[in-house]
């Protein structure tokens, strides 16, 4: 469905006007190939972009993509107004869990919406979407009435998109780097659209592929878990689940309330998993100690364990009895709605008072104000108890989705930010033990959202008496198992110059709208790529890792996207367990080199024919060119670098190869052959690019240093040990604690 | 099986970032037409040479270019304040206008913004700017603003007016006489000053592009030069590349300081070789590359009004630097200072009179010939190539009119003779006193004094300057009468009644003002 330009777009604003910079302008078309409605051509004569001003819709991608800021819009934007949808609010609340937020109720709203779309051609919004749904195409989809396509388009990338479209924090993600938001208007409502394919639409089922002979254990059965499954049996392989608990789906089903995503909806894809063959074992947990264990079982094991251990703070007075943990508190207060009476039951066990009536129902104090405790709090208030949530951050910055917020305030939770807990009090005063009774708050000050509040010390606390006080700062990964994963957790945060094709695509000019709370979407959606590059590549030798057990405490959709990006790895690796009676064999080999006059580059060259004379699908390229998805695809990597430095002194790895080995990622035990190429004496360079790589995890086979480029000859036989040492080594026992 | 060298579309499944991106197409229409002129023989290349390309692909390649400068120029300011009061044997009045004035000219006809390559103002302020002397840094100091619109708009003006408002204040305290050396070390600390100012609230060199007072000048007289700048090697391929490292800057350069693609750049004005571009190219497609001289003045078919007029305005500026020479003007000065109460020379009045006479001069002919021989239907060029109903089509730098078809085209031709008369108007100087460095430089140490035999020696005498000066002269005139000619061929003639009329007429200009220079310079008899 293209944009269309209606009577409310046009209603009294004006219309937008262009002013290209001529003097500044390059020609580059930039904006010309970006722009939504192709409102910018090229004047062939000056070589420089002209604005069909008749066509423009004041969107400004074109500014925020132009690299010399050559154009200026004015005027409005002619966003259209923003569709939105019922959302119930229980009266009386108690144990009422229904669901909150309704989707679209008609086509009608649905094609309203989907016309808002511009169908941008460089979408900011796939960006900011950490599945990389294919927003544009699906919402084109439902343009066409043609719910199934949109489902196609959608299940390209995510096998979620109901509960995504229920649990995703939309303004921090695709909304917020909808270009309406990055142009600072209301983005398109792209997770009410996404919910309107799945609520109208069964999300379909996976199809198990063509037995691929492999077997794949999964740990951990939440979204990290189910987007691993889900790619690994429709890929053919044999998939084993290992999940701690009773039922799979992990905090889908006891971390997040059926008033945000009913039951049935998160009980969905396992369901469909378990029917399309995986096999789901409950009640196994497994320990660093067990992960050895499945990897002698199975071909691969991908880690999804999540972060199950909530964050304590540990202020005085967090011991005493009426101090719990989100955990806890979420996971009793959902069988407490499950049974007849099952609140009162609640009640007594957590030594509240039942029948205390409204007026002084006891009052529950959460320590935090993002998803979490947005959670707790409105649970709380439909297990009858007051709640107040207290956060340090400044309410402008706050992790918070807008919509919970606002939901949970209307429910009567009394959100306090710019606040935090200096140590509460039992029964007995200060520091006495026995039952909480009493919470002292302290004002803190945040100027920025990138720096942690202060707190006032000299204003004085203020009480606040409290019954119940429940930690709900988020989850961590357990440690335990953490301490066998290593290089976790990946620090969600892009390092050096922003990837180009972001930077092109105009997502990471700021600020964005205050619909997104002025959050950097750009920027934060550039770190999630970091994540989600990690996840492709292996930890140890057969073994990745996704989810939050890899970046820590995230998103139901970035883990669900790394267990998809894991799992397509995986496949592609096809890597066999010890004595299975297949036999690993580097498949893919990726010969990567710094050269700067040429031999370097020669000798490569030389290498990847030899390698590719043996059968192997050989990539020859440059470092500059090689990323996490280049090495991602990689089973034998050969390194080749010239040599800098000035005979005795700073004699070392090339300038450009030291920053890329500074920058690598965990390579898992992939086999790796080192070169070098030199003048006068390489002296300590394989040493030290042999460091670099086996630090990240990887197995050096073999290293070389040919002196002016060495002869054909050399590079051959390079190549050959490369393949030897790389089979030796697969067919070795697996050598876990050497790893660790 | 044949080894995957450039593939990119590899992955097991398809990108789902690349399934989404849907890019409108590249428009290639006129491409040929637009660039077959300007762009340079690939033979032309001299990063073809590996230790060429090595040596500008080091980060430290334009450090060291500027070092040797910052060095000469700090010594300036310190000598210029500290040192003797006597400016010839100052080394910080010495050095600049004696010397370095005259190196910058041959440096703009021989290369272009070599200058601007090596500048230590510029240079200064973009280190404090990007943090380090050399490195790749990922955040600017400053505030990192824009240009504002209405101002960059204007393009190359605010230059002349900066280099108006200079000269006049050079003129009226003497220092470039040299008078005080003081005043030369604080008019370079003001420049540096400036420089910083603006490389501190706005981003890339924005002050160079748009602000410095010699911007205009080495742009426009340095487009004679045999230096291409940085260009394309391939320009199919900076169109299909979807990032623009050379602009927006990548893991090995800075996006262009200079707001200058090289898959566009159709002349060297804006190239301010940095070698950025060359650096941060991802494919090596960018190439450092010779011209045959006068190409960049000939060859574009981008005309530029902001060009024009700075040119027109450049010619009334030299025509005032002779005039101001010449004992006429003296009695025109003294008059109009006694009369204004004005304390002494240069009236701002006569100042800015004769310079907007020199102006208007050739502004008047270009409407003359506009009247004379412009053909009533004919469509000034780039009207109908703009259309109608777009934005851009009424920048001030490519606006057009009957006027500006002839004005514009008219003006770019006349750079050689211009710039023979800047140049020419600093040889008395060179020739005069140039030896003076010597004993400057060994007066720091307190070795010479004005009795030094160097102090006195005159490389030519007077006649002898005046002939050179004229040779100059007659040498752009010719130069200037061949770039007249074959823009007249290609741009006036299309647009005029009479083909051999507008030809002629063209060349009448370029004489006419080869024999000004000329005569004036006879007048001023080697006066400096």
């Amino acid at each position: 469905m293209a944009f269309t330009m209606t009577e409310t777009h046009l209603a009294g604003a004006g219309r937008p006007r262009v002013q290209v910079l001529a003097d500044r302008c390059a020609g580059c078309q930039e904006c010309v190939i970006r722009c939504p409605v192709a409102a910018l051509d090229m004047d062939a004569a000056r070589w420089v972009a002209v604005a069909r001003e008749d066509l423009c819709v004041g969107c400004r991608q074109c500014e925020r993509t132009c690299p010399f800021s050559a154009i200026v819009v004015t005027g409005p934007v002619m966003a259209g107004s923003r569709a939105t949808a019922e959302t119930v609010h229980p009266e009386p609340l108690l144990a009422d869990m229904g669901e909150v937020r309704r989707g679209f109720a008609s086509w009608d709203e649905a094609l309203a919406e989907a016309q808002r779309c511009l169908a941008c051609p460089d979408p900011t919004c796939v960006r900011g979407c950490p599945a990389h749904n294919d927003i544009p195409g699906f919402i084109a989809a439902i343009g066409q009435r043609d719910l199934a396509t949109a489902h196609e388009v959608l299940q390209r990338t995510s096998v979620l998109p109901d509960i995504c479209a229920r649990v995703c924090n939309q303004s921090a993600q695709c909304e917020g780097a909808c270009t309406w938001s990055l142009a600072g208007e209301a983005p398109v409502a792209i997770g009410l659209l996404e919910r309107f394919v799945t609520d109208r639409h069964t999300v379909p089922a996976p199809e198990p592929g063509e037995d691929a002979g492999m077997s794949v254990g999964v740990v951990g059965a939440g979204p990290g878990g189910i987007g691993a499954a889900w790619a690994l049996v429709e890929a053919g392989a044999a998939v084993t689940v290992y999940e701690r608990d009773p039922v799979p789906a992990g905090l889908l089903r006891w971390g997040i309330p059926d008033f945000t995503l009913p039951e049935a909806v998160a009980a969905r894809p396992w369901r469909q998993l378990q029917e399309a063959g995986v096999e789901v074992r409950c009640g196994i947990d497994v320990d660093a100690a067990g992960i050895d264990t499945l990897l002698a079982e199975h071909d691969a094991v991908v880690v999804a364990t999540g972060a199950s251990i909530a964050v304590r703070l540990p202020f005085p007075g967090a011991n005493l009895e009426g101090v719990v943990d989100a955990t806890a508190f979420l996971k009793t207060a959902r069988t407490a709605f499950s049974e007849e009476g099952g609140i009162q039951a609640w009640l007594a066990e957590m030594g509240l008072d039942g029948d205390a009536g409204a007026d002084a129902a006891p009052h529950v104090l959460v320590l935090g104000a993002g998803n979490t405790a947005m959670d707790v709090a409105r649970t709380a208030r439909r297990l009858g108890l007051a709640a107040t949530c207290v956060d340090w951050l400044d309410e402008r910055f706050s992790l918070a989705r807008p919509d919970e917020l606002a939901e949970a305030r209307q429910e009567g939770v009394r959100v306090r930010f710019a606040r935090t807990v200096t140590r509460v009090e039992g029964a007995a005063g200060a520091g006495a033990e026995g039952r909480v009774r009493r919470a002292l708050l302290a004002r803190t000050r945040q100027q920025r959202a990138d720096r942690l509040p202060s707190i006032l010390d000299r204003e004085p606390v203020e009480p606040l008496e409290v019954d119940l006080v429940v930690m709900a700062m988020g989850y961590r990964p357990d440690p335990v198992v953490a301490g066998a994963l290593p290089g976790t957790p990946v620090r969600r945060q892009a390092q050096g110059v922003p990837e180009r094709e972001w930077a092109a695509s105009g997502v990471l000019a700021n600020p964005a709208s205050a619909f997104a709370f002025h959050n950097p979407v750009g920027t934060l959606a550039l770190g999630r790529e970091v994540g989600l590059r990690a996840a492709a590549l292996p930890v140890r030798d057969r073994l990745w890792v996704v989810g939050d057990a890899l970046v820590g405490p995230a998103t139901v959709v970035e883990a669900m996207a790394q267990g998809r990006r894991a799992a397509d790895a995986l496949m592609a690796a096809r890597p066999s367990r010890p004595g299975s009676g297949g036999s690993r064999r580097s498949r893919r080999a990726l010969v990567c080199y710094a050269s700067e006059g040429g031999n370097t580059a020669q000798v490569a060259r030389a290498v990847g024919e030899e390698l590719a004379g043996k059968g192997l699908s050989v990539r020859v390229l440059p470092v500059e060119r090689v990323g996490p998805a280049e090495l991602a695809a990689a089973d034998l990597l050969v390194i080749g670098t010239w040599v800098k430095g000035y005979v005795v002194a700073k004699v070392g790895p090339a300038p450009e190869m030291q920053t890329w080995l500074g920058r690598l990622p965990r390579l898992g035990g992939v086999p790796v052959a080192l070169f070098c190429t030199y003048g006068v004496h390489p002296r300590s360079t394989l040493g030290t690019m042999a460091a670099a790589v086996e630090r990240q995890g990887a197995r050096v086979v073999t290293t070389s240093a040919l002196r002016h480029g060495g002869t054909k000859a050399a590079a051959i036989a390079l190549a050959r040990r490369a393949i030897a040492g790389a089979r030796e080594r697969a067919a070795a026992p697996a050598e876990p604690a050497a790893m660790s | 099986m044949a080894v995957d060298v450039e593939d990119r579309e590899r992955a097991a499944k398809p990108d789902p970032l690349s399934v989404a991106v849907r890019l409108q197409p590249t428009r290639r229409a006129g491409l040929e037409e637009r660039f077959a002129l300007t762009d340079p023989e690939p033979g032309l290349e001299v990063t073809r040479n590996p230790h060429i390309a090595r040596l500008v692909r080091n980060r430290k390649f334009q450090f060291l270019l500027i070092v040797p400068n910052q060095v000469v120029f700090w010594t300036v300011i310190f000598v210029g304040i500290a040192g003797t009061a006597i400016p010839g044997l100052n080394f910080g009045a010495a050095i600049t206008w004696y010397v370095w004035f005259c190196l910058v000219f041959v440096m703009m006809v021989v290369v272009g913004r070599a200058w601007c390559a090596m500048c230590p103002f510029g240079g200064f302020a973009e280190w404090v700017q990007r943090r380090t002397f050399w490195g790749r840094t990922q955040k600017a100091l400053g505030l990192g603003r824009k240009f504002p619109e209405p101002l960059a708009r204007l393009g190359f003006l605010i230059p002349v007016a900066s280099f108006l408002l200079l000269t006049w204040i050079e003129e009226f305290f003497n220092i470039a006489g040299p008078g005080n050396p003081a005043d030369t070390s604080w008019m370079v600390v003001g420049i540096v000053s400036s420089a910083l100012l603006f490389f501190l609230v706005f981003e890339r060199r924005t002050f160079c592009r748009y602000v410095c007072p010699l911007t205009t000048l080495i742009g426009t007289v340095g487009s004679m030069g045999s230096v291409a700048g940085f260009r394309t090697k391939d320009r199919e391929v900076c169109l299909s590349c979807r990032t623009k490292d050379c602009m927006r800057g990548g893991d090995d350069g800075y996006g262009c300081p200079w707001y200058t693609w090289p898959g566009s750049a159709d002349s060297n004005l804006s190239c301010g070789l940095c070698s950025e571009c060359f650096k941060s190219c991802p494919e090596g497609n960018v190439g450092l590359f010779l011209q045959r001289p006068l190409t960049s003045v000939v060859a574009p078919r981008r005309r530029r009004a902001d060009v024009a007029w700075g040119i027109a305005v450049l010619w009334g500026l030299v025509v005032y630097q002779q005039f101001n020479a010449t004992n006429v003007f003296a009695s025109i000065d003294g008059w109009l200072n006694r009369n204004m109460l004005f304390p002494h020379y240069p009236n701002p009045v006569d100042y800015a009179g004769v310079i907007a006479a020199g102006t208007a001069v050739l502004a008047g002919i270009a409407w003359l010939f506009s009247r004379g021989f412009g053909r009533a239907e004919a469509t000034p060029a780039g009207v109908a190539a703009i259309g109608t109903g777009t934005a851009g089509r009424d920048s001030f730098v490519d606006r057009t009119s009957r006027f500006r078809s002839f004005f514009v085209p008219l003006t770019y031709g006349l750079i050689p003779v211009v710039g023979a008369d800047y140049f020419a108007r600093q040889l008395p100087k060179f020739f005069k006193h140039a030896t003076r460095v010597v004993p400057a430089v060994a007066h720091i140490a307190g070795f010479s004094s004005a009795n030094s035999t160097l102090y006195g020696f005159h490389i030519l005498s007077d006649g002898w300057i005046v002939v050179v000066q004229v040779g100059v002269i007659v040498a752009g005139t010719a130069a200037a009468a061949w770039t007249t000619w074959r823009i007249a061929n290609r741009e006036l003639v299309p647009v005029s009644r009479s083909a051999v009329g507008i030809r002629l007429a063209s060349l009448g200009v370029v004489l006419a003002c080869g024999a000004t220079a000329s005569v004036l310079y006879v007048l001023m008899h080697a006066a400096s």
